[in-house]
């Protein structure tokens, strides 16, 4: 930062100040935050560590060495700050669970980035609380290279506390061998074939469970009814009771397919995408009637170092470095220009479906309605249905 | 020395102060704060409020019933389980070990040394579908051809009783051990055949060993959730993984305290019972 | 009434189905207990075996190839250490503080007749009584109305809380068939009873507080539930585990699991030796 000149710093303002319209532009709601996401509060100084709380087998590892990172290792190049790395978000609700203490008095919990996905409630409640600080946008000019359908979520329609890290898609894993040899494409197999009594895992996140059943009901999961969500849980307790269902998992049913102990798992498509390489026995399908698209985002949270971590966003919004992680992690990234970059590192997994949808893909996939997320009668439903 | 003397109540009371403060401040005053927790009212979005919420004890216990028996369920038959178990084994240990038996019991306790978690993780190695206890069982028809030991209340139960384990075989070994084997010599003189000599002088010699394996083993297992999550289906969850979900999870503090509050309750009801009919001295020794 | 004569002719020559059966009987119990003990060590076994594995993918479960890597590699995962050292620092702090506070309280309440003796004998015996899940709930609610941060200090705190309990207990069993004569004969040759303490009974009593704090450096590293809810953002051994159960557990933590588990019993026999031997000694000394 130091040798920056006065011409380079105007510059990155203009471009900053430039990016924050488009956004303004295309946000639903007024565009008061404008001038407030040009100020920084706290140290105007880099921190020496950028702490990074994120999802196992989300970021790409050296092959010859699962402990290191190259985009990490090129971040602490390029800036000289150092990056501890810590893969403990699980699942979002239990996750939440761990921060909620501190952040609800007011307390930082020794992070400077933490990732939470979109299709859970948590990303509006990180938000509607204040429990996470503005972006530093000035220090961010390659947020111009954000794709237009991430511009402007509902939690954060401006985008001032969040930007994404990777999407993907839920969808159906089989494996061969616990299966009988059959795939499993549909929900209905899922839920109701017979032969996978107490072989099947569905998702303890209640969007990806429930998007494709509903879609497979004619429903549509964007906008959720009474209806529309009784007839899916109805399908889901239906499955519990008879004992179809072994269990709910969050990313713990990779361990369970790879073991044979589950034929069929609502899956993440880049969980699978890296295990299927090793496991001959394993298939990954999109539902027939299509399921849900999420995006996990990055949050800065209180007390973490606003600085450190846009330059970080910055970092990473740079499509070399994106698509260095899109492809090391096996997920979709919202970076412009990703896929012209991913195929200079690796051809073959530019022409991946699960890294780079194609609009057949993407035309099957919705995301989930965000005020069911807050439904109170559905969370509690839910819960009792996982047993608690 | 001088002041201890004079006061004789100084001794007692200097050493006592730090160890009872401690259990008062970090023991006693969080139940008193969870009590206070679970008659409020709320939700997470909107803040809790005292409210002298009583229907919260009355939600947990009809709402969770299911939990709450086969939390009691499982644990009565785990510790049943490791009586049975462990008995035999401690017996021929206190009685046949002789220079041994030291190094046998620590073979008892060894289990106890690896983490809980990793040896739970263990058996769901052992026991996976693919695994060769699985097939073998199939092969011999003691399973279906699609039959499984994971995710089963088997699975769960087993669980609880080898983590336990240990729990009831110490006291009970302590108790074996201290038998006077004179009495039983005795017993044989008396024309006593070996199993009128165990059902008469062993057996009741052994009870407050009994007594104490059975409270160590029973009352943490009620409250576990670890087994039931990792060997088991949300059909065998128990009472613990309903509160470990509210506190942690759902963030609904009110009704997690409220279900804390009704298990111990329970686990106390049961424990005066026990007491009554054993007395209370061999409880608290 | 037997007859002397009939008396004999009883003794001599059981029938072979008797002898059998005599042998049946008295060694099923030895071949149950070898089954038991093989239950017991079982699971123990195939965690200290895969510990040596060298897995094809990052789930250990099935056999691949033998390797010594794990071993001299057993901090290559990320955190692991970090977990390791923070529940070791953990363990030593609390049996110190436990060890010291519960002793304390075995002696006032086995030497002292008091008021509220058995009040207290209750509030030591509840915490071994309540469900870990009650226990670890509770305090954190506590800290949450306290407005405390959870971290190291609220880890510490927890796991003396309970572990008070079991020093009080072992060091009472103890404490309970010590020979007061002892104390007196000291102190009727001239001892004041600090000298009596540190040089007669600190020493008799030494080997009980020994075990309290080997059960407590144990039970403290072990602990799963009660850290659970109390520890903020750190992460102790347990924990890792926990946390690495969701995806894959590598063989480092079968290492270190291993590695407890071998010191822990070394501990543990080295005390039951220098017990042993104390007891011979003091057997031949009478």
């Amino acid at each position: 930062m130091s040798h920056l000149t006065r011409q380079e710093l105007l510059r990155r303002a203009a471009l900053g100040s430039a990016a924050l319209t488009i956004p303004g532009l295309l946000s639903a709601c007024g565009g008061e935050d404008e001038e407030a996401a040009g100020t920084t509060t706290g140290p105007a100084e880099l921190a020496d560590t950028l702490r990074f709380s994120n999802w196992q087998l989300y970021i790409d590892r050296d092959p010859k060495d699962k402990k290191r990172s190259p985009s990490l290792e090129q971040f602490t190049a390029q800036t000289g700050v150092k990056v501890e790395y810590v893969e403990d978000v699980n699942d979002n609700a239990t996750y939440f669970g761990k921060i909620q203490g501190p952040l609800s008095q007011g307390r930082g919990i020794d992070r400077d980035i933490i990732v939470m996905t979109d299709n859970s409630r948590f990303p509006g409640l990180l938000v509607s609380k204040q429990w996470v600080e503005k972006l530093d946008k000035e220090r961010i000019p390659n947020i111009t290279n954000l794709i237009p359908a991430q511009e402007s979520p509902p939690f954060d329609p401006d985008r001032s506390y969040s930007l994404p890290w990777l999407s993907g898609i839920t969808g159906i894993a089989t494996n061969l061998k616990a299966s009988g040899g059959e795939v499993v494409t549909t929900m209905q197999q899922l839920l109701e074939d017979t032969k996978l009594k107490g072989k099947v895992t569905l998702l303890t996140e209640v969007a990806d469970t429930m998007s494709p059943i509903m879609l497979e009901n004619g429903d549509d999961p964007s906008k959720v009814t009474d209806e529309s969500w009784k007839r899916a849980y109805d399908r889901v307790q239906k499955a519990v009771d008879s004992g179809q269902i072994r269990r709910f998992t969050g990313n713990d049913y990779v361990a369970d397919l790879e073991k044979g102990n589950i034929a069929a798992a609502v899956s993440w498509s880049g969980d699978v995408a890296t295990g299927l390489a090793a496991n001959k026995d394993l298939r990954w399908n999109l539902p027939e009637q299509g399921s849900d698209i999420w995006t996990d985002n990055m949050f800065i949270p209180l007390e973490g170092s606003v600085p450190t971590a846009s330059e970080y966003m910055n970092f990473v919004f740079d499509p070399k470095i994106a698509a260095m992680i899109a492809v090391g992690a096996g997920y979709i990234s919202s970076v412009k220009g990703v896929k012209a970059e991913a195929v200079k590192l690796d051809p073959e997994s530019a022409n991946n479906p699960l890294i780079f949808p194609d609009d057949d893909i993407l035309s099957k996939v919705v995301q989930f309605d965000s005020a069911a997320l807050n439904n109170q009668t559905y969370i509690e439903q839910w819960q009792s249905l996982l047993g608690a | 020395m001088y002041l201890i003397h004079r006061h004789r109540w100084l001794a007692p009371a200097l050493l006592l102060a730090p160890g009872l403060a401690w259990l008062t401040v970090f023991f006693l005053v969080p139940l008193g704060f969870l009590g206070y927790q679970s008659l409020q009212s709320g939700s997470f979005e909107e803040g809790y409020t005292f409210d002298w919420a009583f229907s919260n004890y009355w939600d947990a216990i009809s709402g969770y019933k299911e939990q709450l028996i086969r939390s009691f369920v499982y644990s009565g038959i785990a510790t049943l389980a490791a009586l049975l178990i462990s008995y035999p084994l401690v017996y021929w240990i206190a009685f046949r070990g002789g220079r041994w038996k030291n190094l046998l019991l620590l073979f008892i306790v060894a289990p106890f040394f690896v983490t809980y978690l990793i040896r739970t993780l263990a058996w769901q190695n052992i026991l996976a579908d693919q695994g060769p206890v699985v097939g073998f069982l199939r092969d011999v028809h003691l399973l279906e051809a699609d039959g499984r030991l994971l995710a089963t209340t088997l699975a769960v139960v087993a669980g609880i009783t080898y983590n336990f384990l240990p729990f009831m075989a110490l006291p009970l070994y302590v108790s074996l051990e201290a038998i006077d084997p004179r009495l039983l010599e005795a017993a044989k003189d008396l024309y006593a055949s070996p199993t009128r000599a165990f059902l008469r002088v062993t057996l009741p010699l052994s009870a407050p060993g009994i007594v104490a394996g059975t409270l160590l083993t029973f009352i943490p297992a009620a409250g576990d959730f670890i087994n039931a999550q990792l060997l088991g289906t949300p059909n065998q969850y128990m009472v613990g993984n309903v509160i470990q979900s509210k506190f942690l999870e759902l963030i609904d503090y009110p009704a997690a305290a409220a279900l804390s509050f009704v298990l111990m309750a329970l686990i106390l009801v049961a424990l005066l019972a026990y007491a009554r009919v054993v007395g209370t001295e061999k409880l608290t020794g | 009434m037997t007859t002397a004569a009939e008396t004999v002719a009883v003794r001599t020559r059981p029938s072979v189905a008797a002898r059998t059966w005599a042998f049946v009987r008295r060694h099923t119990l030895t071949v149950y207990s070898l089954l038991a003990l093989t239950y017991l060590m079982l699971p123990i076994a195939v965690v200290i075996a895969f510990s040596f594995n060298q897995p094809a993918t990052q789930f250990n479960y099935t056999w691949q190839q033998f390797t010594f890597d794990n071993w001299t590699n057993w901090d290559a995962v990320p955190g692991i250490r970090d977990a390791v050292v923070l529940s070791l620092q953990i363990a030593v702090l609390t049996t110190v503080v436990a060890t010291v506070l519960g002793t304390l309280v075995a002696l006032a309440l086995v030497r002292h007749r008091f008021r509220g003796r058995a009040p207290t004998n209750l509030l030591v015996f509840l915490p071994m009584a309540t469900p870990e899940i009650v226990l670890g709930a509770s305090l954190l609610t506590l800290f949450l109305q306290m407005r405390f941060a959870t971290g190291f200090t609220t880890i510490f705190i927890a796991h003396v809380m309970f572990t008070i309990s079991y020093v009080v207990v072992t060091v009472k069993a103890r404490l309970v068939g010590f020979d007061r004569h002892l104390e007196e004969a000291a102190m009727d040759l001239g001892a004041n009873e600090w000298t009596t303490f540190r040089k007669i009974t600190l020493p008799l009593i030494a080997p009980a507080i020994l075990s309290a704090a080997l059960l407590c450096l144990a039970i403290s590293i072990d602990d799963f539930v009660i850290t659970y809810f109390n520890a903020g953002s750190e992460t102790t051994f347990p924990l890792f585990v926990w946390g690495a159960a969701r995806v894959a557990v590598p063989p480092q933590v079968n290492v270190v699991a291993s590695a407890i588990f071998v010191l822990a019993l070394a501990a543990m026999a080295a005390n039951i030796l220098i017990q042993t031997r104390r007891g011979r000694q003091a057997k031949g000394a009478a």
